[in-house]
């Protein structure tokens, strides 16, 4: 088995018993990189300093220093991430050259912790897509079928993590751009709940919807490094004030007995393709044989939800993005007249055409004579569906659902068609509307070997309960085989 | 409904051009029919006590960052200024 | 023109002394290099999130107690949307549905009279940076140091009938500030503004006419003028038969003019909606509580104060109350209670003044004290010594810091008000002066000021000359 194979909690092992070095497990990554990035397309920028990032980490391994667990494991960042010195194009045209002044709050541990950061990961633009399409930059290819798309937002790193080009990955999530591309691409992708991981330098899409949150190839990969990311950060007025336990080492001993688990009813309909289900249905069934209480129940506002979160997000993301205006940073049209016409034609050649009918979605449900109807009414259902989701976890301690209707579909296939690309977000939207965590495991793949993702969802703050029950599905499973036989 | 999109997109600060109005508007209208579905809650928005936040301190960090490194992103820059094509004033 | 009257309503925006900037710990500073002051957050760049000063709502709901508003201890921030090249992230974090304060109102004093101005609300917000503009580029500049300055926004009721109530609620506002030590209130650096609204009805009519918002009003003095440029352009449109169109307008106070910035129909559309940044604003009711205890007495209230217990005209209580150190001392004089009130309210505003004014020091950096104060009017008022000998006195004690008593004693400056010995010595000088008791008393009135005179000067100078009078008077008609 090469090095870029194997999961980051194994590589952590071999790298503290110098089993391997980190400038080996870079040097296999980067062979990696060069072997298939041309047909995945994960990255938008490469750094060029890995290999002395992981020459600095065995140099301190040898001279005796204490080092994270993590140290050495190369890890690629989401573009949307702010890294300093780096640039964080968010896979936009506007800002394809700029360079941040500062580091995202979430890159202190991760240099604290001696990670080796390989590069920055291909997106949606600006996050707002289903499929990494709407770059500006690239197209990326899922690992187990070029031709089909590695979903999105984050497809990028969850097609880096599929690949063997980065053994962890950070992604942000507002509707699903985590879980989603986790789905189609084999991977495990836990979007944490709203507040727990701070958003200080993700360059914001919708502000009450966004976390930052991490991709790897098994539960104990995604637990490491959401253990390094999450707390308090005084720089996030909206991040929580509460200590985290260890989630990795809570592990430990992971079982189902006795877990609730609820199946509503309104994830499992029309809309879900067969596969799918099946699928989630045999990885419950599995849950349940193994002393698991499934229970069926009821989330009646779901069909509110892609409504509700397409106004809220877009309404917060037309402001904030308002600020890409080339005055400051970004790019400038070269040709206008006048101040008015320069923000027009700047914004216009800036911006792709998702960001920009999200732009006007959000101006017109914000504009004067439509708030209450559109936004205001948004924030009333937004409501009732967080009241909805808690009160089922009086009943359930895992609500378990598919993390998208259908396996990965084909590059260009609905790039063209925005509502049917929005209504695909039914099963994910919801945890963000409650500001829930939730991971995507996967649960078996399609007859033409597209994997299928399971979608558990907690209650706030209960990522140790989801992240154990994953990790005992896991076990029962026999580990996950995220990276696709050929490529 | 019908959408004015002209107006939209003056207000989101977009220059749509002729051809690409149409399409816009066609999208826009179908995806304004979509997020229309929405049940009426009975109920008001009030602001939550429950989701307060913790103030900061009032202390100032001297000389943060660099005028450069601050300026060193902008399209335009002349004596340690931002520039912009003239405003009315 | 008779007929009519103004009715103005007015929004004052005033920066906060903060040490650092609403939203981020940049220092919250003037007159520095353009783009020094400034860091990613206050900048605008994409990812930066906005932390919320503690001492920002601490000053606004000081401002709210010392203005009667009701302080709504749970409120939020939310953001109001426009491009300008002056605001980084496009919109401006302000407050809209719920403002810190409410419902309050603001006693002011025109001529003498009280009139009670209605505030309706207070709420934060943050400043935008600066446009320069210079012959010398052809583009403007953009200076973002104020970008993130915090300010408060007071905006008051259609209350105001007249500039000079308009003027008289600024200058009481800006004195609040000053008192409360919360703004530096220098004009000249823009530390308040504000925006004037303005509309004209026939006197007795309870209905308000169409009004027009005028803006870049920079000094108190630009708002009265502009506030009656304004008045006056509106009557004479409606007395030319005209209408008022709702528009927004450019006060250009040099040409000392307005005119249309902009028409109601191209009004802007803000698109608010609650700052998703920042959570709920909860302020403890204990709180609320302690910073309405820390308000002091307040220069309207106190100038109402002077005038009613003490008599001071207004022009003299509102010379002392707008000052922090005059009123303190004139206060402290008064809690003694040994002189009369208007006697110390003339050393504050005379000798006193005028030291303060031509050394730049204040009363408090100087050996001054109340009780010394007293001491020295005190016997000024008893007769003990003379107004000239007062003011040598006042002037020693700021030497040397010596008790008025102790240097009335040494300097041998205690006029003679015994008297029996005064007696005595005016017997003695009219018994000398027979021709000037004759010239008296055949009606040369005049000779009863030489015969003081010659009492004084038999006392060598220390005779209390009222006293003297008295006697010598008697002693003719007797």
């Amino acid at each position: 088995m090469e090095l870029f194979e194997q999961t980051a909690s194994v590589l952590s092992e071999m790298l503290q018993k110098k089993e391997c070095s980190a400038v080996e497990l870079c040097q296999s990554v980067q062979g990696r990189i060069a072997a298939v990035e041309e047909k995945v397309g994960a990255y938008v920028t490469q750094c060029e300093d890995a290999l002395e990032q992981a020459e600095a980490v065995d140099k301190a391994r040898t001279a005796g220093e204490i080092l994270h667990p993590l140290a050495g494991i190369p890890i690629g960042i989401k573009d949307n991430i702010s890294t300093k010195g780096l640039r964080t194009t968010c896979a936009s045209k506007m800002l394809e050259q700029y360079v941040p002044p500062f580091d995202a709050t979430v890159m202190q541990p991760i240099r604290d912790a001696k990670m080796v950061i390989t590069g920055k990961l291909n997106m949606d633009e600006f996050a707002m897509g289903s499929s990494t399409e709407t770059s500006y930059m690239k197209k990326t290819h899922n690992p187990h079928c070029l031709e089909c798309v590695p979903g999105g937002s984050s497809g990028g790193s969850a097609a880096a993590v599929a690949a063997g080009e980065a053994i962890l990955t950070l992604g942000s999530d507002t509707g699903g751009s985590i879980r989603q591309p986790s789905s189609f691409c084999g991977t495990v992708g836990l979007k944490p709940t709203y507040g727990s991981v701070s958003r200080y330098g993700l360059v914001a899409f919708a502000s009450s919807l966004d976390q930052i949150g991490p991709i790897g190839k098994s539960v104990k990969d995604v637990a490491m490094l959401y253990s390094l990311i999450c707390g308090h950060d005084n720089m996030d007025a909206t991040s929580a004030y509460r200590t985290y336990p260890d989630f990795a080492a809570a592990l430990q001993g992971s079982n189902v007995t006795g877990l609730k688990i609820g199946l509503p009813k309104e994830y499992f309909g029309a809309g879900i393709e067969d596969t799918v289900q099946t699928a989630v249905m045999n990885a419950v069934h599995l849950l349940e044989t193994n002393g698991a209480i499934v229970k069926e129940i009821s989330l009646s506002s779901t069909e509110y939800a892609v409504n509700t979160y397409y106004i809220i997000a877009s309404a917060e993301a037309s402001s904030n993005l308002a600020r890409f205006d080339g005055v400051k940073y970004g790019y400038r049209a070269a040709n206008y007249d006048g101040l008015t016409d320069m923000y027009e034609r700047t914004r216009s050649e800036g911006f792709g055409d998702e960001v920009k009918r999200r732009i006007m979605l959000g101006t017109f449900v914000l504009s004067s004579g439509f708030y209450d109807a559109y936004y205001k009414k948004a924030k009333l259902v937004q409501r009732q569906i967080a009241q909805e989701f808690a009160a089922a976890f009086q009943q359930c301690d895992v609500i378990i659902t598919p993390t998208y209707p259908t396996p990965a579909f084909r590059l260009g296939s609905q790039i063209d068609d925005p509502l049917k690309m929005y209504s695909g977000d039914v099963c994910t939207v919801p945890v963000n509307i409650a500001g829930l965590p939730a991971i995507s495991v996967p649960c078996g793949k399609t007859e033409t070997g597209l994997p299928i993702g399971m979608q558990m969802i907690g209650a706030k703050f209960a990522e140790q309960t989801i992240l154990r029950a994953a990790d005992a599905y896991e076990q029962l499973c026999g580990g996950f085989s995220c990276m696709p036989q050929t490529l | 409904m019908k959408i004015d999109i002209a107006h939209i997109a003056k207000l989101s600060r977009l220059h749509l051009e002729p051809e690409q109005i149409a399409k816009f508007e066609k999208d826009m209208e179908s995806i304004v029919a979509m997020v229309d579905h929405l049940p009426d809650v009975k109920d008001t928005l009030t602001v939550d006590p429950n989701n307060a936040m913790q103030l900061r301190e009032d202390v100032a960090k001297e000389h943060k960052f660099k005028r450069e490194e601050m300026l060193a992103n902008a399209p335009e820059v002349q004596a340690g200024c931002l520039v912009v094509p003239k405003t009315v004033e | 023109m008779q007929e009519y009257e103004m009715v103005v309503g007015l929004e004052v925006h005033a920066e906060l002394n903060t040490a650092s900037k609403i939203y981020c710990n940049c220092r919250n500073a003037f007159g520095l290099e353009v783009n020094t002051q400034v860091c990613p957050v206050c900048m605008g760049m994409p990812g930066t999130l906005p932390t919320l000063n503690e001492k920002v709502v601490e000053y606004a709901i000081k401002m709210g107690h010392a203005m009667n508003c009701t302080i709504n201890s749970v409120c939020k921030q939310d953001r109001k949307n426009y491009f300008y090249p002056d605001l980084p992230k496009a919109y401006q974090i302000s407050q809209a549905e719920v403002p810190l304060c409410e419902h309050g109102y603001l006693d002011i004093m025109v001529d003498g009279e009280e009139k009670r101005i209605g505030v309706t609300r207070i709420h934060i917000e943050e400043d935008a940076g600066k446009l320069l503009h210079d012959a010398a580029f052809t583009g403007s500049l953009v200076d973002l140091n104020r970008c993130g300055v915090p300010l408060i926004e007071i905006v008051s009721e259609p209350d105001i009938r007249s500039s000079a109530e308009a003027k008289a609620y600024l200058e009481t506002i800006k004195s609040i500030l000053q008192y409360l030590n919360i703004s530096d209130c220098k004009m000249q650096e823009g530390s308040i503004r504000c925006d004037v609204n303005v509309s004209v009805r026939k006197k007795g009519s309870t209905e308000f006419g169409t009004r027009c918002e005028m803006k870049n009003v920079n000094s108190f003095s630009a708002a009265v003028r502009g506030i009656e440029y304004e008045a006056k352009r509106q009557i004479a449109v409606l007395e030319s038969g005209g209408k008022i169109v709702q528009e927004t307008r450019r006060w250009d106070d040099v040409k000392g003019m307005s005119y249309t910035m902009r028409s109601k129909e191209d009004a802007q559309d803000y698109r608010y909606f609650p700052e998703p940044d920042l959570l709920t604003i909860v302020v403890p009711e204990e709180k609320i509580a302690a910073l309405k205890a820390s308000i002091p007495e307040l220069p309207n209230a106190k100038i109402r104060r002077y005038v009613k217990e003490f008599g001071l005209s207004q022009v003299d209580a509102t010379l002392i109350a707008e000052d922090l150190e005059r009123s303190g001392m004139f206060d402290a004089c008064n809690a003694i209670g040994t002189c009369k009130p208007k006697s110390i309210s003339n050393w504050i505003l005379s000798d006193i003044a005028k030291f303060t004014n031509d050394t730049g020091k204040k009363i408090s950096e100087t050996p001054l004290t109340p009780q010394r104060l007293t001491d020295l009017v005190g016997q000024v008022e008893k007769g003990v010594i003379s107004n000239s000998a007062a003011k040598k006195v006042f002037q020693i004690v700021l030497k040397t810091g010596k008790e008025p008593l102790v240097i009335i004693e040494e300097e041998g400056m205690a006029q003679n008000s015994d008297a029996d010995f005064l007696e005595q010595l005016a017997k003695e000088v009219l018994e000398k002066n027979e021709k000037s008791v004759t010239d008296y008393k055949n009606g040369k009135t005049n000779a009863l000021g030489y015969l003081v005179g010659q009492c004084m000067k038999a006392s060598k100078g220390k005779a209390n000359p009222g006293i003297v009078k008295e006697i010598v008077t008697r002693m003719l008609t007797e």
